[in-house]
């Protein structure tokens, strides 16, 4: 079994030229966890996921890697702040959020190495063929486990 | 001289061949092309397999008491860290300040002198930079003032006590020398040098700190008892680290060494922290306290005291204190000065523990000069004065400075070498004058 006959050949994409208030509204209309970026071409760019989104709301004293804040319960509740941290990233290109964390996948990549990543990542990964870079499709943990039933 | 007889590798003098795989050390640290530990444990396995020292005389050239103790801290340290009273206490301090931001920058930075008197430096500003971090986000200010003045008032705060800078335990475990030895003779100086470091910080940086009654109320309502994660662990941590402090306040009459005390404590809360927990469990979080100790540097530390017994046993030890002696004319003055001065120069460059270690048998070797071991105490609280507070001269100078560096990187608020370079230069130098007119009056 291979990514190929399991993947979701038509997956919704952000296109580059976007911007993070277009992506982010396709992402909650969608209700996807996150969206591959393309270019012009349809060349695999990045993706756009909650991770970044929730860089972007998190003080940055809570990114640091290893030396980051692991409790931020003793701040005060101010969801208006939030708002306004969208509001100001809304018109900022999509390019400065993309995430190369997920690796792309092939339609060749065996089911096995699919779940290895899974398990590293915990994100739906990108399908691109190979050479080109041109996404062809997404594989989330649903396709796997609906295949395995 | 070694006392077993060594054969150097080729004939070669043994002299020559310690000087030149301590110059190659040396250098390599420096460059900082190579990790540290790897360069100080290939240079201490060159000086046995060379022939300067045997296997046996470079064990019993490793001081374990300085290893034990930095270990036994590291360990107390990140225990206590993970109970988040470095959170509240800094969260505590910025809204005692009233939530301004120069008097949050004054307070934060006392608060990190004393949490480095007490415990290590880099340990210290890896636990107060993110609360930092946080609150100069939240107040809108930028973060670089607080930064430095952290980086600054750690380095100070460590100089006071036997076990806030690698240097003073070193010195402190070679002499013998107790906690109150260094408290007594060393915090009446950094008290004046603390003060003299943040009345500048104060007055460049309170124009610039300026925030908005929002931002300020915003901060004065976090909760700090939210930030105390476990208030068990810090009950167990906070009663452990007090035990281990009066340990080594009282360390000298109960003849206990201080690697004891603090492997004991590390020991004890370990004790507190897991009988209840199943063996698993137990497995899983001691392996964590430990694998959070700075490996990195204990082996760094290992393999200096093997190439500093080599430099010894070669007899370049004694040859470099007959030249520094025959530079300042024997005067014990000019001695004490240019080891004040030239220790301080220097680490604000290079590493400063290397630079102690290659210095503590040198000042030991000028005793029969100066009159006996106990006359040449001034040189080690110069030795002390100048490396730990020659690390604030740049942004290489000391650990602590490397790592808040870093931090500020990832936050997006990078820290410039000439940038620092330019106020935190002269900053030391100020602090070097003071510890030069203090050795005058209170010593010479």
């Amino acid at each position: 079994m291979t990514v190929g006959s399991l993947m979701n050949a038509t997956p919704v994409t952000v296109p580059l030229a976007e911007t993070f208030a277009g992506a982010y509204r396709l992402m909650t209309s969608q209700r996807l966890s996150s969206i591959p970026v393309v270019d012009t071409r349809g060349v695999y760019q990045g993706m756009f996921d909650f991770q970044d989104v929730w860089e972007l709301l998190l003080p940055r004293a809570a990114l640091l890697g290893m030396e980051s804040l692991t409790n931020l319960a003793f701040l005060s509740e101010a969801v208006n702040k939030l708002h306004d941290k969208l509001e100001q990233a809304g018109s900022r290109p999509i390019r400065e959020f993309l995430d190369a964390t997920a690796p792309p996948v092939h339609p060749d990549t065996p089911i096995k190495e699919v779940i290895l990543l899974f398990h590293q990542y915990n994100v739906s990964l990108p399908v691109v063929e190979r050479g080109t870079n041109r996404l062809v499709g997404m594989i989330s943990p649903w396709e796997v486990l609906d295949a395995l039933q | 001289m070694e006392p077993h007889s060594v054969h150097v590798a080729f004939g070669a003098s043994a002299a020559l061949v310690a000087s030149l795989v301590f110059v190659a050390v040396y250098a390599l640290v420096v460059s900082e092309k190579l990790n540290r530990a790897i360069v100080a444990l290939l240079g201490a396995g060159l000086m046995i397999l060379l022939g300067v020292v045997t296997q046996e005389a470079a064990i019993n050239g490793i001081d374990f008491n300085t290893i034990g103790l930095l270990l036994g801290m590291m360990v107390l340290v990140g225990i206590t860290g993970k109970s988040g009273l470095f959170q509240f206490v800094a969260i505590w301090s910025a809204k005692k300040a009233g939530a301004r931001p120069p008097a949050v920058l004054i307070m934060l930075s006392v608060i990190t002198a004393l949490f480095s008197a007490l415990l290590d430096n880099v340990t210290t500003v890896l636990l107060i930079v993110p609360v930092t971090l946080l609150i100069a986000e939240e107040l809108k200010v930028q973060s670089y003032p607080f930064l430095v003045s952290e980086v600054l008032c750690s380095n100070i705060g460590g100089t006071s006590t036997l076990i806030g800078d690698p240097p003073n335990i070193m010195i402190g475990s070679a002499l013998d020398l107790t906690f109150n030895d260094f408290f007594l003779n060393l915090a009446p100086a950094i008290a004046i040098v603390l003060l003299a470091t943040l009345i500048p910080m104060w007055l460049v940086w309170r124009k610039d700190l300026v925030t908005t009654e929002e931002a300020r109320r915003h901060v004065m309502e976090f909760n700090e008892w939210e930030a105390i994660r476990d208030p068990r662990l810090l009950k167990q941590s906070l009663s452990v680290l007090g035990v281990v402090i009066a340990g080594f306040v009282a360390a000298h009459s109960i003849h206990i060494q201080p690697a004891t005390i603090a492997m004991f404590g590390a020991a004890l809360l370990l004790l507190l922290d897991n009988y209840r927990r199943p063996a698993e469990d137990q497995a899983h979080n001691v392996h964590a306290a430990f694998a959070e100790a700075e490996w990195v540097t204990l082996l760094f530390f290992v393999g200096l005291f093997v190439l500093v017994h080599g430099l010894e046993a070669a007899g370049v030890i004694r040859w470099l204190a007959q030249e520094l002696l025959a530079a300042t004319g024997g005067d014990f003055k000019v001695t004490t000065f240019a080891i004040l001065w030239g220790s301080a120069l220097l680490s604000a460059f290079i590493d400063n523990i290397p630079f102690v270690a290659t210095m503590i048998p040198l000042i030991k070797s000028m005793a029969p000069v100066f009159g006996g071991e106990h006359a040449l105490m001034p040189l080690w609280w110069a030795l002390s004065l100048g490396a730990c507070l020659g690390g604030n001269g740049t942004l290489i100078g000391a650990s602590a400075n490397l790592v808040v560096a870093g931090m500020a990187e990832r936050a997006g608020q990078p820290i410039r070498f000439m940038a620092y370079l330019k106020s935190s230069f002269l900053i030391m130098l100020l602090s070097i004058a003071i510890s030069h007119v203090y050795l005058y009056f209170r010593f010479l």
